[in-house]
């Protein structure tokens, strides 16, 4: 019933003007208020997690094992220590070419994935479950698989010899020149089924009419992939881009289970520094300090990417 | 997307995906092989004769299924928020919960035992529930938000001019037209909630309450490792997930083009 | 009108969110745990946390222990190493934490030391005055705090240092168990040839690699290592430099195999050497359950081998790493212990327990049957029938128990920066990132860093 009287209402007002304002977002704002709406999310994650945040940023000013009653406040003394570690430089570093790596392989290969599935191609189900399921599988699990396979006796040498490129043959994981590699490939198998499926669905948003114009213009399918699919899903790549950063820098499994951050610290990074720092060495303070840093740059990383991102959007 | 005309062409394509697929589907060959090494079949049929497994399986399905509607209705109302309506201070609020995103596992544990604790939800599934949903929530509007975004504004007007509300746009545009992205955040937050390990362990006093995710364990001692079984149990525990995944499947494609078209 | 669809959108959203603001605010003012009085000693229900025993095992412990103690009820919660120790913390920091729980000796036990009652009075009430001498000294050693008081109860005891070695791909080829390096790569040399693999370790995980270097170390200059972990000796010391460049010549003359730094002890090392793939493995006292030919038998087939057979493992004493050095070391530290929550409401229950698994003969015969850890309670020996060839095995076996009985080093270091720091050694020497002299320096350096003083 209330429905109804509204409706007249509305309808006899012109509809509501658009705000100019924000315009961090394609599109015009509608003027309702969005506070209630973003309530519950923000209860949820701000109201269970900021304790978490800032009971971490508190430890970070303490020299403490996480269990003994004696507390030693060091103020930020973990922070400057931080600075001069060569463990810490190294992460960065491992972080930074990580981020890279995967970012630019998994999403081509996701986009690829997502738009070749789109087409009319046999057998889609089977491509699409083996694309998915290394998602699906946890490290734990795989992680001994793949030390077998990258072994000096293992599946990945045998497969180079059988395609002739027997010179390559390496002990992946025990070198530190190829243990990062190896691992970005691990993390890159596990982890483009995630880049598929968000392209796959950002595809389906985009309005059939569009291509087909396209088409009538005559362009091939590298074109209408590069202009007309890329910037409809720009969106998702941007989600993905933040994804990806933050994700490299708390990148934990992959490393701690293939190569537990070895060798010689070739693939540490700031997840599983932090995990062997708080878990096994018991220097809770040092970690928080660690997980802060690692809070910070993940933001600023995450503010820097998007907004860039809006002046890029808002130039078009 | 792509238009292959020709057998020519369409080959070709078959082809390209075929070799991008490969070295996707290697490591599950091993993966299989070694669950089938050693005793062979015997291995899948100890795991499924095992007689916690229905109850870990039923108590992953609750955790799973509570998760997946918690992460649902606060990423799709709060993304609509975002990307739609007017919020003072919007991006500061988008921040603030992206923020959430970032601290690591290990480093949230021991607050959140004290917390849950407080609340009462120790030994709960929600002790389980509500932290993998915080922690999937950011995550999810993120992206959903620019999904959100990319619905003209038209057809929300046009819904308005019909007398909706902003509630019942909600219900009737943004919804229907969100399907993609909602099948996939339901996905991926399946994955989430069905692989978490730490946190079932942590929070779930009882054997009885624990999650698929401890079958290994019961093949992995401190001097034993039978790694056949656990990628076996690896395979088993996958399975419900692929079957949700391709259960999902026709979601993922109808977005806009299906739903503009009333 | 807005407002009005405002209003109404309000009212759904704060239906939505009404209970999840309730559960943020309800949460306060928990109160502090209340110890009481630690209940009754014979009937209560008593929460177990730990990473061992196995699952299998455990309840047998706790069908025997019910035997006596019918009244109190024993729950195991069973976590891998990693789980428990991102667990164990925040648990038994707040009120919700196990009755009782597993603790291994040396970094850990420094950690979690000060969550655990003392059990020294406990321990004299069940065993008399002289009860230290009726158990392992190290066994009460490596538990008992700065003040003086057993925070944790010993249950068996860890001991690493020899080589176990397929016997059956031994006879095979004719060969003898290596006394010292040279004979060892004599022996590597013949099994490369005949397309086997020599010795498998799973040198990326660095608790394994320190066992191996105090082994080597130890055939130099029995003991030295162990002073050099307490500070009365120096890392620099030419005979620990010696020790890491025979390390080195492991990786460098065909005894390790290829790529040991990317491979761990488990699985990986493990499998290699069950399935027959490699002759040797540099494994502990726990290695002894594979003596049986049923156990074998099991984990073989876990190895991945279809149809297994077991075959025969022996220890040997650790190839001397110099011409006249000292084979065949052995240092051990308690694998895990009991300690008992002081904030437990059933503490007295609780203690009952932990006492009788670590110091009833009932309770210790079943850990000594294991065949994993050396009981620490003195006169129980395990049962050891069912070998898979008794006339080689079981002499071997009682060598090492009764060696076993008589060591003094340790085997894991309460200190876990000097630990890193031996880790980082052995690994940097290995990938050839720093000579011994270079590694053993740095070495010194992080151990004195490391609050370790000489």
């Amino acid at each position: 019933m209330a429905m109804t009287d509204e409706a007249r209402d509305t309808r006899r007002r012109p509809s509501p003007p658009t705000r100019a304002g924000g315009g961090a977002v394609p599109g015009r704002r509608l003027h309702y208020s969005g506070y209630l709406w973003i309530l519950p999310a923000m209860v949820l994650s701000v109201g269970l997690l900021y304790y978490c945040i800032i009971y971490t940023g508190y430890i970070s000013t303490l020299d403490w094992n996480g269990s003994s009653p004696v507390q030693t406040s060091v103020g930020l003394q973990n922070y400057l220590d931080i600075l001069q570690d060569p463990i810490f430089w190294g992460a960065i570093l491992h972080t930074v070419i990580y981020f890279v790596g995967t970012f630019v392989v998994q999403t081509t290969l996701g986009l690829v994935f997502a738009v070749l599935l789109h087409s009319r191609v046999q057998l889609k189900s089977v491509y699409k479950v083996i694309i998915f399921v290394p998602v699906v599988l946890a490290p734990a699990v795989m992680a001994p698989v793949f030390r077998q396979a990258f072994s000096a006796d293992g599946q990945f040498n045998g497969l180079l010899e059988l395609v002739g490129l027997g010179f390559l043959r390496h002990a992946w994981l025990a070198e530190s020149e190829t243990a990062l590699p190896t691992v970005l490939a691990i993390t890159i198998w596990g982890s483009t089924g995630l880049t598929f499926i968000l392209y796959f669905a950002a595809m389906g948003q985009i309005d059939p009419d569009v291509l087909d114009a396209a088409r009538l213009d005559g362009a091939g399918n590298i074109r209408t992939l590069v202009s007309i699919i890329l910037p409809e899903v720009q969106g998702t790549t941007v989600a993905l881009l933040i994804l990806t950063a933050i994700g490299s820098l708390k990148l934990f499994d992959v490393p701690f289970l293939v190569t537990a951050g070895g060798p010689n610290y070739s693939t540490e990074f700031l997840g599983t520094y932090i995990y062997r720092s708080s878990i096994q060495e018991g220097h809770v303070g040092y970690a928080a300090a660690l997980s802060v840093m690692l809070l910070i740059l993940a933001v600023s990383i995450a503010i820097l990417l998007s907004r860039r991102n809006r002046q890029n959007s808002e130039a078009i | 997307m792509f238009e292959a005309h020709t057998r020519r062409g369409r080959l070709l394509l078959q082809l390209v995906l075929t070799l991008l697929a490969i070295p996707f589907l290697l490591p599950l060959v091993w993966m299989v092989q070694g669950s089938l090494a050693g005793q062979g079949w015997k291995n899948y049929t100890d795991i499924l004769a095992l007689p916690e497994l229905p109850l870990f399986f039923r108590n992953s399905v609750i955790i799973a299924v509570l998760t997946i509607a918690v992460v649902y209705l606060c990423t799709m109302l709060a993304a609509y928020g975002f990307a739609k309506l007017h919020i003072r201070g919007r991006e500061v609020f988008f921040w603030l919960l992206l923020a959430c995103l970032t601290l690591p596992e290990v480093v949230l544990i021991t607050p959140l035992f004290t917390t849950t604790l407080q609340l009462g939800f120790y030994n709960t599934y929600w002790a389980v529930v509500l932290p993998l949903a915080a922690l999937q929530v950011p995550f999810a509007v993120l992206l959903a938000r620019t999904f959100v975004a990319g619905i003209p504004d038209e057809l929300m007007e046009a819904a308005r001019m019909d007398g909706a509300s902003t509630a019942r746009t909600f219900w009737s545009v943004i919804l229907p037209l969100t399907r993609p992205i909602g099948a996939a955040i339901i996905v991926l937050t399946l994955i989430s909630a069905w692989n978490a390990y730490l946190l079932p362990l942590v929070f779930l006093l009882d054997s009885s309450s624990q999650t698929i995710t401890i079958l290994p364990q019961f093949f992995v001692g401190q001097f034993s490792n039978d790694q056949t079984k656990v990628l076996a149990g690896a395979a088993i525990a996958a399975i419900p997930e692929i079957v949700a995944y391709l259960c999902l499947q026709r979601l993922f494609e109808r977005g806009l083009a299906a739903g503009a078209i009333k | 009108m807005p407002k009005l669809t405002l209003r109404r959108s309000a009212r759904t959203m704060v239906a939505l969110t009404a209970g999840t603001i309730a559960l943020a605010l309800t949460g306060c003012g928990t109160s502090a745990p209340a110890g009481g009085d630690g209940g009754s000693a014979t009937e209560g229900t008593v929460e177990w946390w730990g990473w061992v025993p196995e699952k299998g095992v455990a309840p047998a412990y706790i069908e025997a222990f019910n035997e006596e103690y019918p009244d109190i009820k024993v729950n195991y919660k069973l976590l891998t190493i990693d789980g428990y120790q991102a667990a164990i913390r925040p648990a038994l920091a707040s009120s919700a934490g196990p009755d009782v729980f597993d603790v291994a000796s040396g970094a850990m036990f420094e950690q979690f030391k000060d969550f655990g009652v003392d059990l020294g009075p406990a321990a004299e009430e069940e065993l008399g005055a002289d009860w230290q001498s009726q158990v392992s000294p190290i066994g009460v050693s490596s538990f008992t705090d700065d003040n003086d008081e057993l925070k944790a109860l010993s249950v068996g005891l860890g001991f690493a240092g020899p080589v176990w070695i397929n016997q059956d791909i031994f006879d095979e080829y004719g060969l003898t168990a290596p006394t010292d390096f040279t004979e060892w790569k004599e022996v590597c040399a013949v099994l490369e040839k005949n397309g086997v693999g020599c010795f498998i370790q799973g040198a990326q995980q660095v608790a394994f690699n320190q066992d191996t270097l105090q082994a080597i170390a130890d055939t130099i200059n029995p003991g030295l290592f162990t002073k050099a972990t307490r500070g009365e000796a120096k890392w620099t010391d030419p005979d620990l430099v010696e020790a890491l460049t025979a390390w080195k010549s492991m990786f460098d003359d065909g005894i390790m195999q290829e790529g040991a730094l990317g491979q761990q002890q488990y699985p990986d090392a493990n499998n290699g050497f069950l399935s027959g793939k490699y002759a040797m493995v540099q494994m502990g006292y726990w290695y002894s359950q594979y003596t049986k030919a049923d156990t074998m038998t099991a984990a073989i087939g876990a190895a991945g081998v279809a149809e297994a057979v077991p075959f025969t493992t022996v220890p040997i004493p650790f190839p001397s790493a110099v011409d006249g050095g000292t084979p065949g070391a052995l240092f051990g530290s308690p694998d895990y212990g009991l300690a008992v929550n002081a904030k437990s409401k059933v503490r007295n229950a609780a203690t009952t327990f932990a006492l009788w698994l670590s110091s009833a003969t009932a309770g210790q015969q079943i850990v000594a049957d294991s065949l994993a850890d050396v009981p620490s309670l003195n006169g129980v020996s395990p049962q050891l029938s069912g070998l898979v060839d008794e006339s080689v095995q079981l002499p071997a076996l009682q060598d090492l128990i009764t060696q076993a009985g008589t060591v003094t080093e340790d085997r894991l270091l309460s200190n876990a920066d000097l630990a890193t720091a031996i880790g980082v050694a052995g690994t940097t020497v290995a990938a050839g990132d720093a000579t011994p002299a270079e590694a053993a320096k740095t070495l010194q350096a992080a151990a004195e860093k490391a609050g370790v003083t000489f």
